[in-house]
């Protein structure tokens, strides 16, 4: 260890991306793992942890179990909660995200989040943890994202390493962001819906999935390969999105509905509204709020296509009773099909009363 | 040969020698036609002359090194300098003037995306062709290929990008952009003009005569079972071929993985490509990033450290156009032909709470990858050896 690579933060440079010797085998194979101090490090306003845990199994309308694994908070009731849970912050704040890997290693990238190289969550140019690290971050940009483990990518985030995450302008949950004037324009909301899109391929879940390192070191493990089964919302397959109350939402005349739509599939998502909306937010970043884009008002029906990770924030008012139906299809990134011969739709609805 | 060991061996030697050893995996089956005049580099920007010497390609098969070392037929379009898939530049209003030379066995083609007088239907083996000739258009990025049996000859590598700059590109304000004046919107406009002026935009404007800040990256896929069943004159092409594919490597400028930026022991198998892929510039210093997709897949390019600014796309005939809503995105889609011009600002990373870090030191860096996780491999695993690589950021503009 020389002295010069060593900070003030005790940190070994060397022994992680930011200074160590990046080979072909520490890009891929055996990236860097440590369980360094923050650099860097405030006193956070707001603190999140996350236990990582891997005995998840769902069972699906038609029997069959598939395998996940998930970011559990340990405060939280809820064990291997699918998707992970929501982590919740207002612009401005010092956040702290202190991950526990258990058993084997992975990281957190809060996507979207534009922190430091070390606070990024990608081994190859930081590390990856080992034991424990805490996450650091201050988010600028109020909107729509979401966090997920950033080791052996392809498998971690398709077994359910994944959870949405929002910032909120400091005004809180209502408002999409600060304005100093009243009754600013697509500034204020009564009904919230965060819709995480998922697909799952019961091969990559069960078979794949026994390991977690899986084609890490050059095994052809057919992850180029992926052909989902399988269709949720917000962790509810297909079959009951439609009324399930942690999807399909209840808005009364008058009120202003923001559905925040994330991603979180292998598939390019095709979604239509069966009313107009209003795109206020694309990738966290508010539309409208530089000179040079605006928000987009969709037509009734018109298919609005996001591909992996995307998130786009749409915002309606709920004028008269009855229902809006919003229907979502997972389309192949190759050929553009319905996935599952064209068995990989989810239709949902906002009833308006 | 496995892949990791190359590298082993190639690590004690110099890094010449090593780049040396893999340019040899890059080589045609035949010998290419006699270097007449050396054309000029062609990601340098060409003079302001009308006229350009005659450019000369030649369509040759080879076999080419994967990151995983499995070896791989492919065909290219190459320059008599040996150069494979090389970027062509012009300037709007020259005259453009190529010629093909069709060294398979097979026939081939030539046509450029949005400039449809650019095309050759057919070039049979053995034969030489001269695209039409014609004045280079409106100033972006455009995409060559081979439209022959489409789209196997694409997917086996016969494409490439074709540059424009344009002849006036400044925009009222005065500020450079890469576009033709007649093209920009008010958006397009405001982007460019913000660059040294915006507060949060403090630094350079975005420099045209700096190749350090215009970047290609040429995306594409390859399926080696189809490659291999090509070689063996096994053709599928149309919805048969689309219905079959599943690519196993996944490149950007034909390179994958740790091969797409530079490292600080062991080169990439090809430094002057990943040099080129690889952005680097302090905090100030916006850079273009011309995104095309070459293959069969829609890809979700997803940029770390930066949102960016989605500047153009290609109309219903392939003709680039500036956008009159310049998204901020950290994913955007690129579908099969698609080309978009991404400009990536190079701000202050927004999310770090001491800026500049006291503690962890530049240069920060930051993956682009794509983000439908399957392009993130090689070889069916190996992450993260797929389309994937890196931007550094050097400095901040200012220290206190």
């Amino acid at each position: 260890m020389c002295a010069d690579t060593v900070s003030s933060s005790g940190i070994d440079w060397t022994k992680t991306g930011v200074k160590g010797d990046t080979n072909f085998q520490t890009f891929g194979c055996n990236v860097f793992q440590e369980s360094p101090p923050t650099p860097d490090r405030l006193t956070p306003d707001i603190s999140f942890v996350r236990q990582v845990v891997s005995s998840g199994q769902l069972t699906a309308p038609n029997g069959a179990r598939l395998r996940y694994w998930a970011f559990e908070d340990p405060a939280n009731p809820v064990k291997t909660p699918y998707p992970s849970p929501l982590i919740r912050v207002r612009e401005g704040q010092v956040v702290h995200v202190k991950l526990l890997t258990a058993k084997n290693q992975h990281t957190i990238h809060h996507h979207g989040i534009e922190p430091s190289t070390m606070n990024d969550g990608v081994g190859h140019v930081s590390f990856e943890v080992k034991n424990e690290y805490t996450y650091q971050w201050k988010p600028s940009n109020p909107g729509t994202y979401f966090y997920h483990c950033h080791r052996n990518t392809p498998l971690h985030f398709e077994m359910g390493m994944f959870g949405g995450l929002i910032v909120d302008p400091p005004e809180g949950p209502g408002y999409l962001y600060s304005s100093p004037v009243q009754n600013a324009p697509n500034q204020r909301y009564q009904v919230e819906r965060l819709w995480v899109c998922d697909d799952m391929d019961i091969r990559w879940h069960n078979v794949i999935g026994q390991n977690h390192d899986a084609g890490q070191c050059g095994e052809n493990v057919g992850m180029n390969r992926f052909e989902p089964q399988y269709f949720l919302i917000n962790g509810v397959f297909n079959n009951y999105t439609l009324t399930d109350q942690k999807v399909a939402a209840t808005a009364r005349i008058g009120e202003t509905v923001l559905i925040r739509l994330l991603n979180a599939s292998y598939s390019i998502l095709r979604v239509t509204f069966q009313t107009t909306v209003t795109c206020v937010s694309c990738d966290g970043h508010r539309l409208g709020k530089e000179a040079w884009n605006a928000p987009i008002v969709f037509p009734a029906n018109t298919p609005i296509e996001l591909t992996s990770a995307a998130r786009l924030d749409f915002l309606f008012k709920a004028t008269r009773p009855g229902v809006i139906g919003v229907k979502i299809e997972f389309l192949h990134w190759i050929t553009r099909r319905v996935q599952d011969y064209g068995r990989g739709v989810a239709k949902t609805q906002i009833v308006v009363s | 040969m496995d892949r990791r060991d190359f590298i082993k061996i190639g690590a004690g030697a110099t890094t010449v020698t090593l780049a040396a050893a893999a340019q040899q995996f890059i080589t045609p089956q035949a010998t290419p036609l006699a270097v007449v005049t050396p054309p000029p580099s062609p990601m340098s920007l060409s003079t302001l002359s009308t006229t350009v010497a005659e450019r000369q390609l030649v369509i040759e098969p080879v076999e080419k090194e994967m990151i995983d070392g499995k070896m791989v037929y492919m065909v290219f379009y190459f320059l008599t300098t040996g150069q494979a898939q090389p970027p062509l530049r012009y300037r709007e209003g020259d005259l453009v003037s190529i010629s093909i030379t069709n060294n398979d066995i097979v026939p081939h083609g030539f046509a450029i995306t949005g400039i449809p007088q650019a095309t050759i239907a057919a070039i049979p083996p053995g034969e030489t062709r001269l695209v039409p000739s014609f004045a280079a258009p409106v100033g972006g990025s455009y995409l060559y290929h081979d439209p022959y049996d489409a789209p196997l000859n694409r997917i086996l590598g016969l494409h490439g990008a074709f540059i424009v700059d344009p002849a006036l590109g400044t925009t009222v304000a005065g500020s450079p952009t890469p576009f033709s004046r007649a093209m920009h919107t008010p958006q397009i406009a405001a982007v460019f003009d913000a660059f040294g002026r915006h507060p949060r935009f403090p630094g350079d404007s975005w420099k045209p005569q700096d190749p350090a800040r215009d970047k290609l990256w040429l995306f594409s896929q390859t399926d080696s079972t189809i490659n291999a069943r090509a070689a063996a004159g096994v053709r599928i092409s149309g919805q048969a071929l689309i219905d079959a594919f599943l690519p196993d490597y996944f490149h950007i400028n034909g390179l994958s993985g740790f091969d797409t930026a530079v490292h600080t022991s062991t080169a990439s198998a090809d430094l002057a490509a990943a040099e080129a892929i690889e952005p680097v510039g302090r905090q100030g210093q916006p850079t273009l990033l011309r995104v095309m997709n070459a293959g069969l897949c829609t890809h979700s390019a997803h940029i770390h450290g930066n949102h960016l600014f989605e500047c153009t796309e290609p109309d219903a005939s392939g003709v680039p156009y500036c956008e009159t809503n310049v998204y901020e995105r950290d994913v955007w889609i690129m579908r099969p032909m698609d080309r978009k011009d991404m400009l990536l600002p190079f701000e202050r990373p927004p999310d770090i709470p001491v800026w500049p870090p006291k503690q962890e030191p530049f240069p920060l860096r930051y993956v682009m990858h794509c983000h439908t996780e399957m392009s993130q491999t090689a070889g069916g695993g190996n992450y993260p050896q797929g389309l994937v690589t890196h931007w550094k950021m050097t400095s901040p503009i200012y220290t206190f």
